[in-house]
C-alpha cells in the first residue's frame, strides 16, 4: 500500500441499486468510496468528513438532492458535485442549479461514462483543496 | 413527419366534395406513423434489453419510465390502424389492456404468483421461475436449463397451488385467529405452532392437485424402470435462499414413496408453521401473506457417493480452496451430519489440484431399496478406507461447482450425489454467504489492481459483465470450436451465433469486432459469461494458452490470474441477483418477447397478443394488408394496381403523385410506366437477369425444427405470399413494404433534385431458418451496406441502412444496388451453413453488381 491519500466520494441515490452498483466500480478505480440512500443521513456525514466529489440524485424524500447540495456547498465549497437523475426531470435539474454541479449526467448512464466524468471531477477537486 | 407535409403538398389539389371518404394521403400518413411507431417500440425494447448485459446502471424509475413509453407508443399503433381500418381490430384494446394491467402489477411490486399448472416437470422451461415454483426449484432449474447440468428428474408443485390450497382448505380463515392471537403475544409460537400445523395436515387439497402429482410421479416410474421409485421431497418457498436464508428451517422428506407423496407435500408445507418458522419470519418481518411454499419432488439417486461441496471452504476462505465433503451411498447422513464423511481440498483452479484427502473409515451406506424405502448397508471391507471419490472424479466435481458458481456470481453450497453410472447429479443448491470474510480477504482492490499487468483496458463494448479467469482459446474457424475445452476464454474475430454452442463452457468471451446488441450478447447474457465484444486488438494481443483475466465491468484484460477480483465480486450482491435486474427481465418478457410470428396461422389474432411485441407486429402485418385492399375507386388517382414484372414480386402499386404514367382505370402496369425515380431504380436493379434465385430453396429439417415458433406454411415459393407487397410512390418517393419468405424489408427513400432533402432508409428483419443464418445473413448485409457508404445499425438479425444527402445520380445507383442486393438476399439465409459462406458469398454478389455497375457504365 502507497502512501497517497484516496480521493473521497460520497454517493447519495434513494434507489439502493445505484449506490450497490456504483461502490464496487468505484473502489477498483482507487476512489474510497461511502453511499447514502437517505439526505439526512449523508449531510449528517458531510459535516463530520470531507468528500472531494459528491454524486447525488435529485428526486428523493425529505431534503432533496438539490437542497442537500446546497447545503454541502456552503459546509465544504471545495467539494465536486455531480447530479445524476433521470431524463425526465433532468431539464429542471439543470435549469434549477446551474452553479456549483460540476456535471449532470442522465440516468441510466454506463459505468464508464460515469468513471471519465468522475475522474476529471476529482482533478478539479484537489485544485480545490 | 416533414416528408408526409411534402407529400400532401406535392399531390395535385382537388375539389371540394371529392374526399367524400377517407383521402389516401391521410391514410397513408397513419400507415407511415405506424411504421415510425412500430420502429421505435422495436428500439426501445432493444435499449431496455442491453441493460441487462449490466455495462449500464438504471433504477426503478428508469423502468417505470420505459413501460410507460412502450404503453404510450403501442397504444398509438393500436388507434392508428383502428383508424386506417375503422374499428376492425378493437380486440387488440382487449389484449392490450390485459398486458398493460399484467406490466402493472409487476411494477407494483406486489407478489404475483403466475398462473401456471399445479405441477410441472423439473427439466422445463419456466417463465417467472422464483415466483412460480419458489427460489430453490427455480435455482436447479437454471442449473439444469442453462447450465445443463444432470439433476435428479422429478416434478415441482408451484405457489399457485400452495395458495389455492389456501384458498380451498380455507386455510387463510381458520389460520387468521391464530396468528393474530400469535402475533399479540397471547400465545407461543409452539402454541400457534401446534395449532397450525393440524390444520395443513388436514386441509383438503384442490381438485386437480392430487391427481397432477399422482400422473407426474406414474409418467416419471413408468419412463424408465431403472429409476428408483422414491423420492426427495423438498420446500422451496418463496425467498428460502434468497435475501434471507431460512436455512434449515422448513423441512425435508426422503424416501417418499409415491403413494405417499401429497401426505409429504402436506408435511412439507406445514413446516412453513413451525415454531422456528414462525419465529424466524417475525424476526426478519416477513408478512405472512407473501409466505408461499412451493415444493420440489425428486427420484432419489441411488447413489454410490453422495455429499456437499463448498466452492470456497467456509472456515478458512482465505486458503482458497473448495471443501468436498463425500460418503457412499445417499448423501443424507453426511449433509446431516450423522454419518463421518471424508473431506477433500482442492484448488479452485483447473486442474483442480487435491490439496488434502482426509478420508475416513466408512463403514456403512445407506441405499435406497427397490421395493422403495431406504436401509443402510455395509460397505464392502476394501472399501472401506478408501476415499469415495477418486481424483478424476473430484475435478469433474469440481468443474461443475466453478461452472454453477460463475454464474450465480457467489460461493455456493451444492448438494451433490454419483449415480451408479458414475455420473453426477446436482441435487440442491444454495449461495454460500461469506460476504464479510470475503471483503477481508481482498483489502484494497485498486492496490493490488495497480500491480497486475495489463494486456488491453477500456477497448470495446461490454456485452454481459463479470469476471472471468482462464487460459485463451482462440477461435478461427467453426472446426475449432469442438476443441473448445471447459473453463477457457473463448477469443474469438468475430462475434457468430455458432459460438452459443460453447458459451456455457466458457470463462470468457473476448472478440475483436461486433456489437454489445448483438446475438452473441443475448447469449452471453442468458449465460451470464462475462463478454467484451469490439476489442479490435484480442486475437492480436492474446495468444492459445495464455492465463488471463477479464474484468468486464472496468473493461479490462490483466495477464495471469487476479483472484482478488472474483474474491471482490463475492463481496458485491450480484447484479443478476438484484430485484431490478429481475423485474427487467420480467417486464420484458411482457413487452418484448414475440409469439406471434405466422401470419398465416388462425392464431394470428388480436386475442391472440399476449405481448406489446405481438401488436406491433400484428398491426404492422394488418397496416400493409389495409393499404393493398383499400378500396380507391373514390379517387382515380391514388387506385391500387399490380406490376408486371419478369420476376414474380406480386407489387401492388399506389401512386399517390406522378409516380406512374399510366392510363386511368388500367390494373396492371408495367416497369416502362414506373416513372417513380426511386422505384424505377430500385425495380430495375431487382429485376436485372441473373439476380433472382429462380431455383425454389428447400430448408432442410434442422432449420425447420429450429424455427420451432413458426408454424409452417410452405413458405418459401409460397403463392400466398405473392401478392402482399406494397410500393406507394409519387415522382421522388418510394415507400416499399416486402414480405418474401418470412422476412420483411422496409425502404423509405426520396430522391429529387435537392441534395439535401435525399435520403433512403433500408430495414431488414427476420427469415425462415434458424438464428444463426439469419443473423448470418444479417452480417452479410451489413457489409454489402457498409462497403456501399450506408450507415447501419444491426441488432440480432435486424439490419437497418442509411444513406443521405447524396446528388440524384449517386443516390439512384444505390437504389439499384438496393434492389439487386434484395434480389440477391431473397433466400440467402437458408445457404447461410457456416461462417465461411458470408464471405462466399460477399464475393459473389460484389462481382455480380460490379459486373452490372460497369455494364451501365459502358
Amino acid at each position: 500500500m502507497n502512501g497517497e491519500p484516496k480521493t473521497q466520494i460520497l454517493i447519495l441515490d434513494d434507489e439502493p441499486i445505484v449506490c450497490r452498483r456504483l461502490r464496487p466500480s468505484l473502489e477498483k478505480g482507487g476512489y474510497e468510496v461511502e453511499t447514502f440512500i437517505r439526505s439526512d443521513e449523508a449531510l449528517e456525514r458531510v459535516r463530520q468528513k470531507h468528500f472531494d466529489v459528491i454524486i447525488t440524485d435529485i428526486k428523493m424524500e425529505g431534503l432533496d438532492g438539490l437542497g442537500f447540495l446546497a447545503e454541502v456547498k456552503k459546509l465544504s465549497p471545495g467539494t465536486e458535485a455531480i447530479v445524476i437523475t433521470g431524463f425526465a426531470t433532468m431539464e429542471t435539474a439543470k435549469r434549477s442549479f446551474q452553479e456549483g454541479v460540476f456535471d449532470f449526467v442522465a440516468k441510466p448512464f454506463s459505468l464508464s461514462e460515469i468513471q471519465g466524468i468522475v475522474k476529471k471531477a476529482e482533478q478539479k477537486a484537489l485544485q480545490n483543496r | 413527419m416533414g416528408l408526409l407535409r411534402d407529400i400532401i403538398g406535392m399531390l395535385p389539389r382537388r375539389r371540394k366534395g371529392d374526399w367524400a371518404r377517407v383521402p389516401f394521403v391521410v391514410t397513408f400518413g397513419g400507415f407511415k406513423k405506424i411504421l415510425e411507431t412500430n420502429n421505435q417500440v422495436l428500439e426501445l425494447m432493444a435499449d431496455m434489453g442491453d441493460k441487462l448485459g449490466g455495462q449500464f446502471i438504471f433504477d426503478r424509475q428508469y423502468i417505470i419510465a420505459s413501460c410507460e413509453k412502450a404503453k404510450e407508443l403501442v397504444q398509438q399503433i393500436i388507434m392508428e390502424i383502428n383508424k386506417l381500418a375503422p374499428k376492425k381490430y378493437l380486440g387488440l384494446y382487449d389484449a392490450f389492456r390485459q398486458i398493460e394491467n399484467q406490466i402493472d402489477a409487476d411494477l407494483s411490486g406486489q407478489l404475483v404468483i403466475p398462473q401456471t399448472p399445479y405441477v410441472v416437470p423439473s427439466a422445463s422451461p419456466i417463465r417467472e421461475a422464483v415466483e412460480a415454483v419458489g427460489n430453490k426449484n427455480a435455482r436447479l432449474n437454471e442449473v439444469s436449463q442453462v447450465l445443463g447440468l444432470a439433476v435428479p428428474p422429478g416434478f415441482m408443485v408451484t405457489s399457485r397451488a400452495f395458495m389455492d390450497f389456501m384458498e380451498h382448505a380455507g386455510l387463510r380463515m381458520r389460520m387468521q385467529p391464530w396468528l393474530e392471537r400469535w402475533r399479540d403475544g397471547n400465545i407461543t409460537s409452539q402454541e400457534a405452532s401446534q395449532a397450525l400445523r393440524p390444520l395443513v395436515m388436514a386441509g383438503e387439497l384442490p381438485p386437480g392437485l392430487e391427481k397432477g402429482m399422482r400422473a407426474e410421479a406414474h409418467s416419471l416410474l413408468s419412463h424408465d424402470r431403472q429409476q428408483q421409485k422414491i423420492f426427495a421431497v423438498r420446500s422451496s418457498a418463496l425467498g428460502e435462499d434468497g435475501d434471507l436464508s431460512f436455512a434449515g428451517q422448513y423441512q425435508t422428506l426422503l424416501g417418499v414413496e409415491a403413494a405417499d407423496l401429497t401426505q409429504a407435500y402436506r408435511t412439507v408445507v406445514a413446516s412453513a408453521y413451525s415454531a422456528r418458522a414462525l419465529e424466524y419470519r417475525r424476526q426478519w418481518k416477513v408478512n405472512e401473506e407473501q409466505m408461499a411454499m412451493a415444493v420440489g419432488c425428486q427420484l432419489m439417486v441411488d447413489a454410490q457417493a453422495a455429499g456437499v461441496l463448498y466452492t470456497l471452504d467456509p472456515q478458512a476462505p482465505e486458503q482458497e480452496r473448495m471443501l468436498i465433503s463425500a460418503g457412499y451411498g445417499l448423501g443424507e447422513p453426511v449433509v446431516a451430519g450423522q454419518a463421518a464423511a471424508d473431506h477433500y481440498r482442492i484448488s479452485r483452479q483447473a486442474p483442480y489440484k487435491v490439496f488434502s484427502l482426509d478420508v475416513v473409515r466408512k463403514n456403512q451406506e445407506l441405499r435406497v431399496q427397490p421395493e422403495g424405502g431406504t436401509t443402510y448397508q455395509k460397505v464392502a471391507s476394501e472399501l472401506e478406507s478408501a476415499p469415495a471419490l477418486n481424483t478424476v472424479q473430484i475435478a469433474r466435481l469440481a468443474e461443475m461447482a466453478r461452472r454453477i458458481e460463475n454464474y450465480f456470481k457467489t460461493p455456493q453450497d451444492i448438494e451433490w450425489a454419483l449415480d451408479r453410472q458414475g455420473e453426477f447429479v446436482i441435487l440442491q443448491v444454495r449461495p454460500l454467504n461469506l460476504k464479510s470474510q470475503v471483503t477481508q480477504m481482498v483489502c484494497d482492490i485498486a492496490e493490488v489492481l495497480k500491480q497486475r499487468p495489463v494486456i488491453f483496458s477500456g477497448r470495446g463494448a461490454v456485452a454481459q459483465r463479470g469476471i472471468g479467469t482462464g487460459p485463451v482459446y482462440v477461435v478461427k474457424r467453426n472446426q475449432d470450436l469442438d476443441g473448445f475445452p471447459d473453463g477457457a476464454i473463448l477469443v474469438t474475430r468475430f462475434t457468430s451465433p455458432r459460438l452459443g454452442k460453447v458459451m456455457r463452457r466458457a470463462r470468457g468471451v473476448l472478440t475483436d469486432v461486433g456489437s454489445p446488441t448483438g446475438h452473441l450478447a443475448t447469449i452471453a447474457r442468458e449465460y451470464r459469461v462475462p463478454t467484451i465484444v469490439n476489442t479490435g486488438v484480442a486475437t492480436h494481443l492474446l495468444k492459445p494458452g495464455m492465463e488471463v483475466t477479464i474484468d468486464a465491468e472496468q473493461n479490462v484484460v490483466y495477464q495471469g490470474t487476479v483472484k482478488e477480483l472474483c474474491y471482490f465480486q463475492f463481496t458485491e450482491d450480484a447484479f443478476e441477483e438484484s430485484q431490478e435486474y429481475r423485474l427487467l427481465r420480467r417486464v420484458l418478457r411482457r413487452i418484448a418477447s414475440l409469439n406471434l410470428v405466422d401470419p398465416q396461422d388462425k392464431d394470428f389474432t388480436p386475442r391472440s397478443c399476449r405481448t406489446l411485441h405481438d401488436i406491433t407486429r400484428f398491426v404492422h402485418e394488418k397496416a400493409v394488408d389495409e393499404l393493398i385492399n383499400l378500396d380507391y375507386h373514390h379517387s382515380p388517382g391514388t387506385a391500387a394496381r399490380q406490376l408486371k414484372l419478369a420476376i414474380p414480386l406480386g407489387l401492388t402499386v399506389i401512386d399517390i403523385g406522378d409516380g406512374l404514367q399510366a392510363p386511368a382505370g388500367s390494373r396492371e402496369i408495367t416497369l416502362e410506366q414506373v416513372s417513380s425515380l426511386p422505384s424505377r431504380a430500385l425495380l430495375e436493379g431487382m429485376s436485372e437477369p441473373g439476380i433472382w434465385c429462380t431455383n425454389p430453396m428447400s430448408v432442410d429439417f434442422g432449420s425447420f425444427m429450429s424455427s420451432v415458433t413458426r408454424t409452417f406454411a410452405n413458405s418459401l415459393t409460397s403463392p400466398k405470399d405473392v401478392g402482399r407487397n406494397l410500393a406507394v410512390v409519387s415522382r421522388e418517393y418510394l415507400n416499399l413494404n416486402l414480405r418474401l419468405g418470412y422476412h420483411f424489408n422496409i425502404i423509405d427513400a426520396y430522391i429529387s433534385d435537392d441534395v439535401s432533402a435525399n435520403y433512403i432508409y433500408f430495414r431488414f428483419l427476420g427469415g425462415v431458418t434458424d438464428l444463426a443464418r439469419r443473423n448470418r445473413r444479417a452480417q452479410f448485409l451489413d457489409e454489402v451496406l457498409t462497403q456501399n457508404d450506408f450507415r447501419t445499425e444491426v441488432r440480432g438479425d435486424l439490419v437497418v441502412g442509411r444513406i443521405k444527402k447524396l446528388p440524384a445520380q449517386r443516390m439512384l445507383e444505390k437504389m439499384r444496388l438496393l434492389g439487386r442486393l434484395v434480389s440477391f438476399s431473397r433466400q440467402l439465409d437458408v445457404k447461410m451453413q457456416n461462417d465461411e459462406q458470408i464471405s462466399i458469398y460477399l464475393k459473389e454478389f460484389l462481382k455480380i453488381n460490379d459486373g452490372h455497375l460497369s455494364a451501365a457504365g459502358a
